[in-house]
């Protein structure tokens, strides 16, 4: 399967968090961590996980799942697994 | 577009009607989209959209409803709540600390019934039920370990009706897929898959009125065991299911919820054409329609079998067609094929006109409310115009290919319950003979004369086991000629009536084209030695019109003659469906003593003249 770009991976992933914490205005940094968006805790974190698993057709490992609080691990990970 | 596309443009909609404050636009997109098997994505968006909704826009009747849960209910809590609106209910929910199911429900000065819960929801899951059982044990081991666990369940219920008398929805056993044992696991008794299958059946079997069970192994295997079973959110975060089967449970509970409160559907509408069969009976005649033959028939005879399941439980079935009344009825009687029967059809419409005016037709002649009606059409020009002329009744969205019409009308669960009566069984006939009924009246020159002809003979009789199921479905499920709207559980019923003073009777009526069966309930409770209060006056709208009110109202003063009490009291409480009744004790001459907003308050004096109530029903006396 053909992987996608960076660009590709990050607009996707923009529109995720800006569904999911309903905020369009969030623009996505790799430095980014769950402190940057205040309705980031760990309810909407399961939400966050399930919303990326879906669009980007990844399944996480459970260790990885609480892990990934910061956007640049997501995209390295997304990088690494996620197919078109 | 796609399916998901779809939902997606409804979203952006309501987050726009959200930011104009058009808050009944808003949810009636969200509502119109929803649906129980989408993704948990799209479920937390629907979710967190009508969050946003403030609850005074949508003014929906309150539930307090508890939810206890052993693993994480955090997601599916707001999911639930978008679910019941969706059901007409606006519910405040107390969400217990996590894994504190039974600290919360054994200690009666908990915060759980601190916020008085009307409904309490308990979700456990597989891992609760504790049955530990070695290889090869003995039938009556397994028995005794099943037992054991059931009644740990029962226990809690048990506290739960002594600390604070709510309804119970207690989920069951969601069984694994893993089996130490592969196919053999099942076959026997001491394997964990064995052991749960009877804990399942145990626990239904021990669970009394009052205590629902929320069938998490149906609904765990229409989801699919290995995908339900998601195990690294167990790990993670202890989510007991698949996050994504999170629309599935909380419309499960949401529908059971419902039923309680007497929401559930009762009828449903039919079209003919491409609904019931394939083809147009006017063009293609009966030898023509695709019925029973051809994978398309084959399906439109499973989709009837369906119905007429339905209708044996006690769904009413009517016809609204755009046909020759004689083409529309051919097939009904000639079709070899055919499932459905017109004498499984109480009410039949063809015709040409409107169909929005001819499902009030159908509400007007069976005295349902149209808020209890499902409309089933091919046709989405006719949907369309239903649910825009009549908001109020269910249109199911039907799929292109009759292969789906089943999976689509059972997976809407319109008609939830959570009591089954004999009564049920013959609601269908009971509503058809009104259909004979309404043609002798035609052929009478008034009414006096027609109720003669009648020949209505009442039995009334004392409360008692065999009939409490049909009097707490009376109490529970109508709305319309129901004084009070007091809601009792079959247990409620038993207790308040073993205290003296208090009675519960019933009224059957028959009459010459058959039996109307138990149609009518009182509850009547001494308020001092000289008055007596009837605390419920509940009856069915298939006998209205028919002098049965008087004939209630003249037992009640016999009862309370008999009983030595100088006045009777009764109360009218006023709600959105029970209009119906608000003049009732004026006609019966009771004078009003006062009234308000809340209600109006009627006696009777016995001391003064009473009327004389006898009408034309004769009186007989329930066999002991």
């Amino acid at each position: 399967m053909a992987k996608i770009e960076k660009d590709e991976i990050v607009r996707r992933l923009t529109s995720v968090f800006r569904d999911v914490f309903d905020d369009e205005t969030i623009q996505l940094s790799e430095e980014m961590t769950a402190k940057d968006i205040d309705t980031w805790d760990s309810l909407m974190h399961i939400t966050l996980v399930v919303s990326v698993e879906k669009e980007f057709g990844v399944k996480l490992n459970a260790g990885e799942i609480g892990k990934l609080k910061n956007v640049g691990e997501m995209l390295s990970l997304l990088a690494e697994r996620a197919s078109l | 577009m796609g399916e998901r596309e779809n939902k997606k443009a409804v979203l952006a909609e309501a987050k726009k009607a959200i930011a104009a404050k058009d808050y009944a636009l808003a949810f009636s997109a969200l509502k119109g989209a929803a649906s129980s098997g989408c993704d948990f994505a799209l479920q937390a968006r629907f979710a967190s959209l009508f969050a946003a909704i403030p609850a005074a826009a949508l003014n929906l009747p309150r539930l307090r409803l508890a939810v206890l849960s052993s693993g994480t209910a955090s997601h599916l809590v707001p999911v639930m709540k978008f679910l019941l609106a969706c059901e007409g209910l606006g519910a405040e929910v107390f969400e217990s600390e996590y894994d504190t199911v039974h600290q919360v429900i054994l200690d009666p000065q908990s915060a759980l019934y601190a916020f008085k819960p009307e409904i309490t929801l308990i979700l456990t899951n597989y891992r609760d039920v504790r049955i530990s059982l070695g290889h090869g044990a003995a039938a009556e081991d397994v028995k005794a370990a099943v037992h054991a666990a059931v009644r740990s369940a029962a226990g809690l219920w048990a506290a739960l009706k002594k600390n604070s008398g709510c309804h119970v929805i207690q989920s069951n056993a969601d069984i694994p897929a893993h089996r130490v044992l592969g196919n053999y696991e099942g076959s026997v008794p001491w394997s964990r898959l064995g052991a749960l299958r009877l804990y399942n059946l145990e626990l239904a079997k021990a669970a009394p009125a009052g205590v629902s069970i929320l069938d998490m192994e149906a609904i765990s295997s229409a989801f699919g065991k290995t995908r339900w079973h998601d195990a690294r959110f167990w790990y993670h975060s202890k989510h007991t299911f698949s996050l994504d089967a999170t629309g599935l449970v909380a419309c499960g509970a949401a529908k059971i919820i419902g039923a309680i409160k007497g929401l559930a559907k009762k009828c449903v509408v039919l079209d003919l054409d491409n609904t019931l069969w394939g083809g147009v009976i006017g063009d293609d005649g009966v030898s023509g329609i695709a019925l029973g033959d051809g994978p398309d028939g084959e399906a439109f005879a499973d989709f009837q079998g369906y119905l007429k399941r339905l209708k044996e439980r006690g769904i009413i079935l009517a016809v609204c067609s755009k046909n020759e009344e004689e083409a529309a009825r051919e097939p009904f009687l000639t079709h070899p094929d055919m499932q459905l029967k017109l004498e499984d059809i109480s009410v039949f419409k063809a015709s040409w006109g409107n169909k929005a005016d001819a499902i009030r037709q159908i509400a007007a002649e069976l005295n349902i409310g149209l808020d209890s009606m499902v409309f089933v059409d091919d046709n989405p020009a006719e949907r369309q115009l239903v649910r825009a002329e009549l908001p109020e009744v269910s249109v199911l969205e039907l799929p292109a290919d009759p292969a789906g019409y089943v999976d689509a009308l059972d997976g809407a669960m319109y008609f939830e319950t959570v009591a089954f009566s004999a009564e049920d069984v013959k609601r269908g006939d009971y509503y058809r003979d009104n259909a004979v009924r309404a043609g002798l009246q035609q052929q009478c020159a008034n009414i006096e004369d027609y109720l003669k002809k009648l020949e209505m003979t009442a039995v009334v009789g004392e409360l008692e086991p065999m009939h409490l199921p049909r009097i707490a479905q009376l109490i529970n499920k109508s709305n319309q000629f129901h004084l009070t709207t007091t809601r009792y559980s079959e247990s409620d019923l038993t207790a308040m009536t073993a205290v003296p003073g208090c009675r519960c009777v019933y009224f059957k009526l028959k009459d010459r084209f058959g039996d109307n069966g138990l149609i009518s309930a009182v509850i009547l409770k001494a308020a001092g030695a000289e008055i007596l209060e009837i605390d419920t006056w509940v009856m069915s709208c298939r006998v209205l019109a028919r002098t049965m009110e008087e004939f209630i109202c003249g037992e009640i003063v016999g009862i309370a003659r008999r009983g030595g009490y100088k006045k009777i009291r009764g109360r009218y409480l006023p709600t959105k469906k029970n209009k119906l009744v608000e003049r009732l004790y004026e006609r019966l001459n009771f004078k009003l003593i006062r009234e308000d907003p809340g209600g109006a308050e009627w006696e009777l004096d016995l001391s003064g003249p009473v009327p004389d109530y006898a009408g034309y029903i004769a009186k007989a006396v329930a066999a002991a």
